[in-house]
């Protein structure tokens, strides 16, 4: 059965919208500075989403605000607005800051006075994102939300894919969000692997990644279920690679078995070889250890010429929404037949196999690769296709 | 639907083991511990909590020296699952699916990292705190230790992750992503939690979780642990029973009736009337929250009391057998000829779940 990607939609540093997002591509901005949302005492730009649209302003759970931003702009791109009802709709979606109680005025008035108010515990049990975005929208087929660390968002599409295939649902709206947070940029910073410059993917002096904050969703649906409602269906998700390298909480295998073993893995699933695919969304983080294997595993497995970019030179890396946007970008990359310059990258590491594009780059091809790695050893890999190549 | 229940692990209150579970199941409802809140020393707290000495099994934990308490539960439960289920070649191990669901992750290593944070400053936090507090620290442990490469989801949703982690079990297993699945949850009760506890729920002040008394103010005693589940499609040496669907919705589930509900009232909702609509009336009823407490992700321990049953053909008393409305209570332990259990959890905003057992 093949599964249809019908909507898409990103907010992070660089849009709020897709267009908006491709503007910023096309003329390799980078919108990082020092985070306004709270205090902190350590020096690391991130890439912090500066203006949230208005109509989600509302909400007290940033990671929800950003997810429903792009939710609806996904629904609109799907023309689902407001015709969810009656058909069967599952959310799934990634995530890492919402789904933990770290709000620490809250425990730091417990920890001093032994009591604290509710709000904020309140607000984390009516949080729970998938949750929280399927009452937002109406839906009412399966719904959860997946806390895989950096890959959720990846992960997520992947389970929305499992969830299609076995019919549990018609449609889902899947993929990740996450805002920026005190909590997590103190926890990188304690590992060593925040950059206190712009970060560079790939690049032989990357020093460590920037965080950053947004959300990608896609609408993904049953290619029946998308042909009955009129819908000519360019985008397809067609082949997902899991793995876990049962090795370390926080470094990658030194030689990617467990990343080779999840793209080969993606590959079978669509059913197609390493020559089909014409570009991959690398999760490229900018720290020493995941550029190193990931652009070592990608030559190994693609071939050493294969079109690689990050786009976290853009976004920062948004944790569990890193997967969600950089499946929207692959998807709208392939629609539009062009990849961005991979901001960041401007010297070669001999370590590194691969060399990321340098500019705005055409792509000719139906199949593209976003590729995620995370704490835990978790190892991802998304096949997106699209029916039009611009050869 | 139709997956086999080929091994249980689970560590509790009162042990670890399907063995301790057996017989805490057959043992009833003993009280609970009672603690004192770290600010509340006057007013007594119950909870069922996991003793230290449970989790220590070195020949299992060498390799995971530095994991929480969180991590280790799940790794003990899911090990003793796979162990139980007398699967032991490498390959199928070292290809296993897990899928771990939990309502509220590692909250007290978070707590702990917040600690850091508040007292050493923003520059001066552990690293490995940090990296204990994600939620799929527990489910990267399991693959470690079991040395598997298969893989691996870590879920979270307040009521059903349970439920969705078997759906998705059942997915993976249809896909061919593996052969067989480890599925289970995990949840802890820290001292941040028991204090929230103490002030979000009613709690049951002797002790008793009373899952029939259908009320709309019910009443709790948290507890933590984990289950795990081996699932399978393939030959095994021992089944349990088999998974024949798992339901979720409002008005989707069918109506059948079955030679017994295990409900999963526990307190944690803030209204149980539902769960006596929901069932057939004069159906055998039974529930067993009172056995390891008010767990978000207690579906896992009523099925895996529902899946001993339907193998052993016997069932376990309730507990607690407060009945002020006069159901169908299981009330005695003895020998039973059990075809078919649904294992029913209702949520606060009234959705409802259903997993179908049958014998195998």
């Amino acid at each position: 059965m093949k599964v249809v990607i019908t909507g898409i939609g990103v907010i992070s540093a660089a849009g709020v919208n897709l267009p908006q997002t491709l503007e910023t591509f096309q003329h390799v901005r980078r919108n990082a500075d020092f985070t306004s949302l709270f205090p902190i005492d350590l020096p690391y730009p991130v890439f912090e989403v500066p203006n949230i649209p208005e109509k989600w302003q509302g909400n007290r759970i940033r990671t929800l605000s950003l997810a429903l931003c792009a939710v609806e702009e996904a629904l609109d791109d799907a023309q689902l607005s407001d015709k969810l009802s009656g058909l069967r709709v599952g959310v799934c979606l990634g995530t890492t800051v919402a789904s933990q109680l770290n709000d620490i005025d809250f425990y730091d008035t417990y920890r001093n006075t032994g009591s604290a108010p509710m709000g904020p515990v309140d607000r984390f049990l009516k949080g729970n994102l998938a949750e929280a975005v399927a009452g937002a929208i109406g839906a009412d087929g399966p719904c959860c939300t997946v806390v895989n660390a950096c890959s959720s968002g990846s992960d997520a599409i992947g389970v929305a894919l499992s969830w299609l295939k076995s019919g549990v649902c018609d449609i889902i709206i899947a993929g990740g969000a996450d805002e920026l947070n005190r909590v997590p940029l103190c926890g990188f910073g304690s590992l060593g692997i925040v950059s206190d410059s712009l970060c560079a993917p790939f690049d032989r002096d990357r020093k460590g990644l920037n965080l950053g904050e947004g959300a990608g969703i896609v609408v993904l649906e049953t290619e029946p279920v998308a042909r009955q409602r009129g819908k000519n269906p360019l985008l397809f998700l067609a082949g997902y690679g899991l793995t876990s390298d049962a090795y370390h909480l926080t470094s990658p295998h030194p030689d990617g078995i467990g990343l080779e073993s999840a793209l080969l893995k993606s590959l079978i699933d669509a059913d197609i070889t390493p020559q089909d695919v014409c570009f991959v969304n690398a999760h490229g983080t900018a720290t020493r250890d995941n550029d190193r294997v990931e652009g070592m595993v990608l030559a190994r497995v693609l071939g050493q010429d294969i079109k690689v970019l990050s786009t976290k030179g853009y976004t920062g890396h948004t944790l569990g929404a890193a997967g969600g946007l950089e499946a929207v970008f692959t998807a709208a990359a392939l629609r539009e037949g062009w990849i961005p310059s991979s901001a960041g990258f401007v010297n070669r590491d001999d370590e590194i196999p691969i060399t990321p594009v340098t500019k705005k780059t055409p792509i000719y091809g139906h199949y593209a690769i976003s590729t995620s790695l995370a704490f835990g050893g978790n190892n991802a890999s998304l096949v997106i296709a699209c029916t039009e190549s611009h050869s | 639907m139709s997956l086999s229940i080929a091994g249980i692990g689970i560590v509790f209150t009162r042990g670890r083991g399907i063995d301790s579970y057996d017989d805490a199941l057959r043992q009833g409802w003993i009280p609970p511990s009672q603690i004192e809140l770290p600010y509340v020393p006057d007013k007594p707290f119950l909870v069922y909590q996991i003793e230290k000495e449970t989790l220590t099994d070195r020949s299992i934990l060498k390799r995971i020296r530095r994991a929480d308490r969180f991590s280790k539960m799940a790794v003990l439960a899911a090990f003793d699952a796979v162990h139980d289920s007398g699967i032991t070649r490498e390959d199928e191990i070292s290809s296993l699916g897990i899928i771990t669901a939990t309502a509220l992750g590692p909250h007290t290593t978070t707590f702990r990292f917040l600690d850091d944070i508040l007292d050493y400053g923003d520059v001066n936090v552990s690293p490995t705190l940090f990296s204990h507090s994600v939620h799929n620290a527990a489910t990267s442990y399991i693959a470690s230790v079991l040395n598997s490469h298969g893989p691996t989801v870590t879920l979270t949703h307040f009521f059903f992750s349970f439920h969705q982690a078997l759906i998705l079990a059942e997915a993976w297993l249809n896909e061919g992503r593996c052969k067989h699945v480890l599925v289970g949850s995990v949840d802890e009760c820290g001292a941040v939690m028991e204090y929230i506890c103490s002030r979000k729920l009613r709690t049951a002040q002797d002790g008793r979780i009373k899952p029939f008394n259908f009320s709309p103010f019910p009443l709790a005693v948290p507890g933590e642990g984990s289950v795990f589940f081996l699932i399978t499609r393939g030959e095994c040496r021992k089944r349990y029973c088999e998974i024949t669907g798992v339901y979720m919705g409002t008005n989707n589930i069918e109506e059948d009736r079955p030679d017994m509900y295990v409900i999963d009232a526990n307190g944690l909702t803030e209204d149980e009337i539902k769960y006596k609509d929901t069932l057939i009336p004069n159906a055998l009823v039974a529930g067993y929250a009172p056995v390891f407490g008010s767990i978000m992700t207690g579906s896992s321990f009523n099925c895996a009391a529902a899946a001993l049953m339907l193998k052993n053909q016997v069932q376990y008393a309730c507990p607690v057998q407060d009945n002020p409305f006069g159901v169908n209570l299981c009330a005695m332990t003895e020998h039973a000829q059990i075809e078919e259990i649904q294992c029913i959890k209702n949520s606060c905003d009234q959705k409802k779940a259903v997993i179908k057992l049958k014998r195998s």
